[in-house]
This record gives C-alpha cells, structure tokens and sequence, in this order.
C-alpha cells in the first residue's frame, strides 16, 4: 500500500501546481490567455482608439501618451503608429497622427461594438457592473462586424450604454453629450448622473463604492480644489475632485427634486401601504423586466404583508398577488407612502 | 394510443356532456387549434386537464408548464386540439416563457386562444388579457375559481366584460368541471366565426409614444393592409421585438391573418418591408429612455380600469385573512423553521417506514419467486444457459431489483410531496429558505428542488423548471446530485448497520448507524450550499439572474386527484425511465462475470486493475467496478457488490456468477464483505463515495433534456466525481497517517 504521508505530499503538491496553473485572473493560463489575445490585430485597433479617443478630447496622440495606455515601449509605439499610417487608417502630419476617414470608420466601428457589449452584458446577463468594460475591452476585438449587427438587433438596437456614452450608429453617427463634469458644478445645484467613465477602473469602482450610479441625484453642497462634497438621500459624504473629473452630470432646473424620492419598499413595516414611483436605474436587464411584469410600475400601490422566517426575502401584496421579493430588489423600487385606511371589518 | 382518462373524480363526469369525447394525445389531424393562456397558477393546467382528460401535472405553484403540453379532445363533431402555454405574467417576451407563448400566440396562429383568468386576482390577470386582445380578437376569456372569488366577497359582471374586452366571457370551476361546456360552446362559437370579435377601446400612450406609433401605423397599413393590429405591431417593432422585426422582413406578418377562403394573402413587396423597418428605427430615436417601463405601466393602467368598471361594488380585492393567519404561523421567526422541519421529518418518516413492508413483498415476488420461475420457464423451453443467464440474472433481475427498491418510497414520498404543494404550504418553505440560499447565490425555490431529490434526483431535476431565473436553475440542476437519494439510503444504512452501528454497545446500534446516516445527508446539503457558492462565484457568474417567488393562496388539497396524478407523472415516469436504464446494467453485470480471457473473468481483470486506485480511495477495485457498471441505476450497486466480491474473493454462497444478490441477514452480509478485506475505513469511504459520485444515468440524461448543453451536462457529472474522489482520498490518507 502506499504510503499515506507521501500520497498526502504528492497530493499537496499537485493542487498546488493546478493552482498556480488555473488560478483566476494570476494563474498561468490566464496569464497566457491575456498574451495569447493581444495578437498584432488587437494592438492595432487599440492603438487606433487611443488615437480617436485623443482626439475626441482635442488632444493630439504622442508616442509617451500610446505607449503609456497600451504599457509597450516607445518603440513598438512607433511601430504600431506607422502600421496604422500604412494602412492609410492614420495620417501623419507635423501636429502628429490624424485619423483618416477610414480610419474614425473603424475606430466607431470598434467603439459601437465595445458599448454595444457593454449594453448586452448589463441587460441580458448578471455580469456585475465593474467588469462590463474589461469583457467589452477583450469581446470588441472578436466580434466581426455582422455579429455585432446581430447583437445590436437582438438588443433591440439600443442607443446608450450602460455607462451613459452613445453608441454610434452603423453609419458611425453619433450624438454629441454634453460634457460637464460633477467637479465643475457649483455649490448649491442639484444635478443629475449622467455617464460614469469607466475608465480607468480603480476610479470606476470607487465611484461605485460610493453609491454613485447612473441616473442618481446629487446636491452639490460645497466645492474646494482637492474634494467635492455632496449629499444625496439624507447622506453626505466627499468625492475626490479627480475621481469627480469621471462623473458626468446634467444640472436640473430649479425646482426638480433635490433629494429624489428616498424611501424604497424595504423601508415599509408589516401592513405600511406605498406607491410605486419608480424603479431605480440601477436596476436593469432581466431584474428590471421582471419587476415591470410582476406589476411594479409607477403608482402601484403596494402592500407589505409579511417578513419570511429568516426575515428576508419579505413578502408584498402587488396587484392582487403575494409576492416574496428581496432586500435588494425591494431597495430598487422607490415608494412613498400611503396613509393606510381604517382597517374595514370583513 | 395510451389513453389515461380515467377519472379519479366521479362527479367530474356528469357536468360533461356526451358530445365532448376526449381523445388524449394530440391526433395528427384537427379541425382548430385552441391555446391556452394565462398567468401562472391560475389553474390553466386544470383547464387543460378538465378540456383533454390528460393528466398534466397540476399543483398549486407558479411556473408548473414549462414546456408546452398538448392534448385534444372532440366536441359536436369537430376534433380540437389544444395546446397548453407556460403561464406568464406578460407577453413582452423578457423571458422563454413568454417567448414561447407570445410566439405560438402569434405566430401559431391558433383559431381560439382561451385565456384562463383568476377572478380574485382580474385586475392584475386583465393585465394578460389584454395583450392578448391586441394581437387577436379570437379570445375567449375563462373567469376560473369563481368560487374562490365569491368566498372573498368579490363579484364580476361578466356581461360588462364581455362588452369591455369585446370577446366571450365564460364563469367557471375548472377544478370541479363547472363552466367546461359553456366555454366548450363559446370556443366553437368564435372558431366557427358565430361571434367575432369587436372592437375595443384602445388605451393611449404618453404623447412621445403614440407619437412614434401614429408615425409607424400608416406606413404598416400600407405595407400590410391585411393586418388586424397594426397598433400592436407598431409598438412592437418601436420596442425591437426581433420576433416581429423577423415576421415583418420575411412578409410572414401580412400572412398571419388568414382570410376566410384559407388562402394566403399575396406576400407584401420588399422594398415595404425593408420600409417598415426603416421607419420603425428612425422613429425609436425619438423614444422616451424608460420607454419599456411606460408601456407597461400603461398596460396595467388599463387593465385596472376595465377591471373597476367590471368588478361590483368597486375593485375590491381578496383579502385571505385566514390565508394570513396560517402564514403568520408557518412564516413566523419563531416557529417557522420548527414547523417546516417538523413536516418534513413527517414526510420522510413515513416513507422510510411506509415502504419497508411493500419493498420487501416487491422483493419477494420478483426477485425470491419471481426468478426461479422465470429459470423454471426457461429451462421448460430448454434455453441455452447463457441466454437464460443473459437474461434473468442479467437484465430481468437489475430491473427485478430497481422496481423493488425505488417503486414503493417514491409511491410514497412524491404524493405525500404533491399534497403539500397542492396546499401551497411549498412555496412557503422556499420563502423562508430563501435567504439561505440566497447566501449561497442560489434561489430559494432550490430547497424544493433538492427535497425532491431525495426522492430522486432525476426528478429533482425536473423539478428545477419552477425556478425561473436561468443562472439559478443552472445551480440548482448541478447540485440536485448532493442530495441522498431514495436508490443510495439503502447503501448509507446497510453499510452504517454493518460496520459503524456494530461499533457501539448493542442497545445503541440503531441509533449510531441512523445518525451517520443523517450525517452523510447533512454532508450532502452542506455540499450542495457549498458547490451552489462556488458555480455561482466562478463559472456562473455571468448568468442572467431575476428573483421571484409567488405565494398562491392557500388551497384545500384534493386527496384522490394528487395520489392519481403523482403516481402517474412523477413515480411511473421516473420508474419508467430507471428501468429502461437499468436493463443494459444488468446485461453488462451479467457479461463481464461470465465472459472469461486468459482464464479468468472480465470482472476480475477490471477488479485487479482498479485495486490499486480502489485502495488509494480508502475502498477496492470491486466497489469501483460496482460504481462503473452501475452507473445507469444506485439501486444495484449493493447487490452488484456482493455479487463481485464472491465471484474475486475465496467467499462462499451467492447466487453465482453475475447474479446480483442480497443475504436475508445484516450479519452474513458483514462477514462476507470482512472476508472481502473491507475495514471500517472501507465503509466510511464507501459511504463517503455513495454521496459524492456521479448522478445516476437517468439523471444525467434528465440533465441534458432540461438543459440541452452538453458542457453543463458534463460539469454536472464530473463535479461530483472529482468532489467524491477528492473527499475519499484524503479520509483514507489521513486516517492511514493516524491510525499508523
């Protein structure tokens, strides 16, 4: 018989190496897996973005600036630049590298198909909200463009994504936004999210952690140069002035709702009545439609009925039906409250 | 062709009339095509039962059709054939379910669609009626549980609705057959043509909406003069409903109304088309953001209004004070679990001790009598040994050995599992588990699926349909394996009996061997949580994911019906299914004890070859080979075990070789398998790998069906496996260290 130490070794031994081999994200294969996709092709198109994505912003592309966003030297930066040139998606003129005609085509074409998986992953699948721009990075590169047609039809050729950007047309047209940033709004405006840049991805998941989201309300109560501090639902907190510089915002008109409705289903005690004002924007894809079916649209008026053992999922009269749902959807739907009427005998 | 109309309900006859022959399963022929539609528990199935005489399986939980049944029957001379749709809450085709009925809806192009509506829940069913009164005017609405309604003190004007919705309106009970003519007639009325459909009042839409839709309707008219609900298109195609884009490119749309004469309509030109699209994405640009959600929040305006103005004495709604009070009890922090274990100890208390005595009579007849009858029969016939072998010892008796085994606690366990579900007590408990498994990222509905596993996984599996959010269902279809089920409880106790109860003092036995009993189940559901945490972290992390859970109001359970129909959908057809797997068992068991090379037996050469893994494993090659050949049935992995370890070993009695048996007594079955080498680390392990090794080939097949992927097929059978191989390794290893 074997020896059971050495079988014990031999075993310890060997998940440690399929560790090593199949951990996520550090493991040797998807290490492998990431170098084994940044063929000549994807280095080119982001290469190409790069340089569109500077010009969207009136700057110009350098080689500092390419070798920096794709982590290469200044070398293959020059290389890549002159690949594009060849191919006439690039023009090189004495201010730097211009796109071409064909070259701002292809570049929308890698943006559409990018913001249009961005989109499908939001709503078709549970993929939570920080990793939508790395998948879209890696799938914008695979899908020719008749697939991103399909997708596009399938997902009912949708005009934003999720983060707030326009997807542009096949044609490559593509709406201009309004580009105000929430650490460019003055003190005592209210303002509503509109983009959140998901790029790059430490900011994004801060802004996340604090509750930031698309759609939601700001007041902006104060503003010096390192923070701006705002508040929203009865909470205040400060957001740092680079990551603000990421956060897009529309300024409402006097008048509209500062604070936006703040009391949800979850807030209602057993037998507490409220009226659906809306469901939260962060709530989309499949859990939004599901939502919407079970009856939870605006002024639904909704009963809670009863907490279950544990104390969540709780249970809500909406529309006739008992329905469990939990904490986290009950979170979405935002209510106010109805007086609820002297019990009737009967 | 099977007819399975009988009756269990006597009274259900007389409200039938002689022109309603019920025909079973769908005939190749029919004169129309009748759907049925609804919201989910609203007794649709019943409806469908009660029209077909085929016993669907009905209960008292959301989400029970998944896939669409039909049925047909004839009535005043016309064969119907009905088609039974998964019940939804829309048709705004957000998921399969409603894809599917939307579809058959329009594109099935049926003669009548019978929406079947619960009258204390209109308003919120209304809501389904009228977007089916969209498409088509060919409805016929089924007011069902009125009686339930009118004990809540709600009444309906079925005349006004009649007026509202501009199409028949029938009262009924579908459960006690009341109303099945009346609709019966009114069906033949609309698809004879005798009442058409009229005109109704069509809700209008926020300004930016109906601005795109009276923008689109004309170029649809243009295009599709013929079409009945340009409306309805419009929005449609406004809300990219690839179905209708689809319809709209191949011309299909323009053909979906048949005329009178059965004659296509000529097919719209292309360049129309191509039009209607064009228009519809130019005019999408100009769409509210929250469109989707304005739509629907219309609909369900609607609906209420035409429900308050139907309903008497306002829109009251059903109260189910008593409903509340039982829920109170049996959701409640304090006794809410208590009560849920106490049932469910109940039920499983029963079947374990309800099916002893029928097992062992089964056993009896089939295997004890059974067989030396059949040998008797053969040799009269004079058959050649090895035929005979083939197939009594081989095939007859693995199927003998299923049959005696799993027949009598899943008679048991499955009705006694309807009976709660038909209460609607179920739902409840996965209201209450829910939080659990939310924890693990699985749905609380999983804590059915798994009861139900059990009893069987295969059926378990089935079971997973009423979980309606995808990645949920994934988890649940993968982990149903790690609960203990009804074919492994007799290896767990007649192994624990052996080798661990005999470890304590005599008065104790019982009570030790139950509890490792319980404790590799609890291990099992540990397990589960376990591999349900991890699916849900890894490899489906990016499933679609939407919770629901409704809870229907409580029902009185019909006794009779439920014995009927569990017995028939869910013990028959699992048992069905076993035997049919357990055939080629049998045959392979048979042959590779019988078939020699070199001298010696197939099994011994696999047997030796798989002994040093075996023991590697804390187990032997004979256990191994036990589980390989018996992969299609854990019933016969006992007999099939002691079967090899005669056949290898020096023991004495058996049956001979490749004959399964069992010994009469506990103790003659330890001594041959300590005679076998087997050690209380052998039992552990063997425990051990009962629980975790790769579902049975029922329920791998089962698995595929429901999930039609082959990759979580795999992930399914494999996972177990590498956790089971794992597990035994390190016990025996660790155990060796020690005890060295």
């Amino acid at each position: 018989m074997v020896n059971p130490a050495l079988a014990l070794s031999v075993f310890a031994l060997l998940v440690a190496l399929l560790a090593l081999v199949f951990w996520p994200r550090r493991g040797v294969y998807a290490r492998f897996a990431r170098v084994a996709l940044l063929t000549e092709r994807v280095r080119l198109e982001d290469a190409l973005k790069h340089v569109y994505t500077w010009e969207q912003a009136g700057r110009v592309t350098t080689l500092e600036s390419l070798a920096g966003r794709l982590e290469i030297s200044r070398v293959k930066a020059a290389m890549l630049l002159q690949r594009l040139a060849e191919l006439s998606l690039i023009r090189t003129t004495d201010e730097g590298p211009e796109l071409s005609d064909d070259g701002r085509e292809e570049a929308l074409r890698l943006v559409r198909t990018h913001r249009l998986w961005e989109r499908y992953l939001a709503d078709r699948t549970g993929v939570p909200a920080t990793d939508w721009h790395e998948e879209a990075e890696r799938e914008e590169h695979r899908l020719s463009a008749e697939q991103a047609e399909t997708l596009s039809a399938r997902l009912g050729h949708p005009r934003w994504d999720p983060h707030g950007d326009p997807i542009p047309t096949l044609g490559g047209h593509m709406p201009e936004v309004e580009q105000l940033s929430l650490a460019g709004v003055l003190a005592g405006r209210t303002v509503e999210i509109v983009h959140l840049e998901d790029e790059p991805r430490e900011i994004f998941d801060a802004l996340l952690t604090q509750g930031l989201h698309l759609g939601g309300r700001l007041e902006v109560l104060s503003r010096d140069n390192r923070r701006v501090r705002v508040a929203s639902g009865g909470r205040e907190w400060s957001v740092d002035l680079v990551d603000a510089r990421n956060v897009t915002v529309r300024v409402l008109a006097e008048g509209e709702s500062a604070e936006g409705p703040s009391e949800t289903l979850a807030d209602l005690a057993p037998g507490e009545v409220g009226r659906v004002l809306e469901i939260s924007p962060v709530c989309r894809g499949p859990q939004r439609r599901r939502l919407l079916d079970l009856g939870v649209v605006k002024g639904t008026e909704i009963t809670m009925e009863m907490a279950s053992a544990a104390g969540d999922p709780v249970a809500y009269l909406i529309r006739g039906a008992l329905i469990a749902l939990r904490r986290g959807q009950a979170e979405w739907v935002l209510i106010e409250r109805v007086e609820t009427p002297a019990e009737v005998a009967g | 062709m099977p007819t399975l109309s009988a009756s269990p309900c006597g009274s259900c006859a007389q409200h039938r009339t002689q022109s309603l022959v019920k025909l079973g399963l769908s005939p190749d022929k029919w004169d129309y095509l009748v759907a049925l539609a609804g919201n989910p528990n609203v007794g649709k199935s019943t409806v469908f039962n009660a029209l077909t005489g085929l016993r669907q399986h009905t209960g008292n939980w959301p989400g029970k059709t998944v896939v669409r049944a039909e049925g047909a029957f004839e009535h005043k001379g016309k064969r119907v054939k009905v088609v039974d749709l998964p019940g939804t809450y829309s048709l705004q085709a957000g998921s399969v379910d409603e894809e599917v009925a939307r579809d058959f809806v329009l594109f099935g192009r049926p003669d009548v669609t019978i929406v079947v509506v619960d009258a204390t829940r209109l308003e919120r069913n209304l809501n389904l009626v009228l977007q089916i009164r969209e498409i088509t005017d060919r409805v016929v609405v089924f007011l069902n549980l009125i009686d339930e309604a009118r004990r809540h003190g709600i009444a309906i004007d079925a005349k006004k609705l009649e007026k509202e919705l501009g199409v028949p309106v029938v009262k009924g009970i579908a459960r006690e057959s009341v109303g099945i003519d009346e609709l019966l007639d009114a069906v033949h009325e609309v698809a004879t043509g005798a009442h058409s459909g009229q005109q109704i009042r069509i809700a209008e839409h926020v300004p930016r909406v109906e601005q795109a839709i009276t923008g689109l309707v004309p170029v649809i008219e243009q295009v599709f003069p013929e079409v009945p609900n340009p409306r309805w298109v419009a929005l449609r195609l406004l809300n990219a409903d690839e179905a209708v884009q689809e319809a709209v490119r191949t011309g299909e749309l323009g053909q979906l109304s048949r005329d009178d004469t059965g004659d296509l309509v000529d097919l719209a030109p292309e360049w129309g088309r191509e039009q209607v699209l064009d228009a519809a994405m130019r005019l999408r640009w100009d769409l509210p953001p929250d469109f989707h959600d304005v739509v629907t929040q219309r609909a369900f305006e609607s609906a209420e209004e035409v429900a308050s103005r139907v309903q008497m004495g306002g829109l009251k709604k059903a109260g189910f004070a008593f409903d509340r009070k039982l829920d109170s009890w049996l959701t409640s922090r304090i006794f809410g679990f208590p009560l849920m274990l106490l049932i469910l100890a109940a039920v499983f208390w029963i079947t374990i001790e309800g099916a002893n005595v029928p097992s062992a009579m089964l056993a009896k007849v089939l295997v004890e009598d059974g067989r030396p009858w059949l040998h008797g029969l053969a040799a009269a016939v004079s058959m050649p040994w090895w035929l005979d072998g083939f197939l009594i010892d081989g095939v007859y008796l693995a199927t003998a050995w299923v049959i005696a085994v799993m027949l009598p606690p899943m008679a048991i366990f499955f009705p006694l599992f309807t009976l709660l579900e038909d209460f609607g007590y179920l739902p409840r408990v996965a209201f209450n588990l829910d939080s659990m498994f939310r924890k693990a990222g699985a749905h609380g509905k999983q804590a059915l699926t798994m009861c139900m596993g059990f009893g069987c996984n295969a059926a378990g599996v089935v079971a997973t349909r009423i979980i309606d959010s995808p990645r949920e269902r994934l988890i649940a279809i993968i982990t149903n394996n790690f609960s203990l089920c009804n074919g492994r409880w007799p290896t767990q106790i007649l192994i624990a009996t052996i080798f661990i109860g005999a470890l304590a003092p005599s008065g104790l036995g019982g009570l030790v061997s139950a509890s490792a009993v319980v404790s590799i189940a609890l291990l099992g559901i540990a397990m589960m949580f376990f591999s349900s945490w991890i699916l849900s972290r890894t490899v489906l992390r990016g499933e679609a994911t939407s919770f629901s859970l409704e809870l229907p109001p409580y029902r009185p359970p019909r006794v009779l019906q439920t014995l009927y129909t569990s017995v028939i959908d869910r013990t028959l057809i699992v048992l069905w299914r076993a035997v049919i797997f357990a055939i080629p068992a049998g045959a392979v068991i048979w042959l590779i004890s019988n078939i020699s090379v070199g001298g010696l037996t197939l099994a011994h050469h696999s047997v030796a070859w798989l002994d040093p893994l075996g023991l590697l494993l804390g187990m032997n090659g004979v256990i191994l080979l036990a589980y390989v050949v018996a992969i299609p049935a854990n019933e016969i992995v006992i007999p099939t075990i002691l079967m090899l370890t005669v056949l290898t070993g020096s023991g004495a009695g058996g049956e001979g070789a490749g004959v399964m048996f069992e010994f009469g007594s506990v103790g003659v079955t330890g001594e041959l398998l300590r005679g076998g080498g087997w050690t209380l680390l052998t039992a552990v392990c063997l425990m051990l790998f009962s629980l975790l090794h790769n579902p049975c080939s029922t329920t791998i097949y089962t698995i595929y069906k429901e999930t039609r992927s082959v990759k979580w097929t795999t992930v399914a059978t494999l996972m177990p496996v590498v956790m089971g191989v794992t597990v035994c390794f390190l016990v025996a290893q660790v155990w060796r260290l020690l005890a060295a």
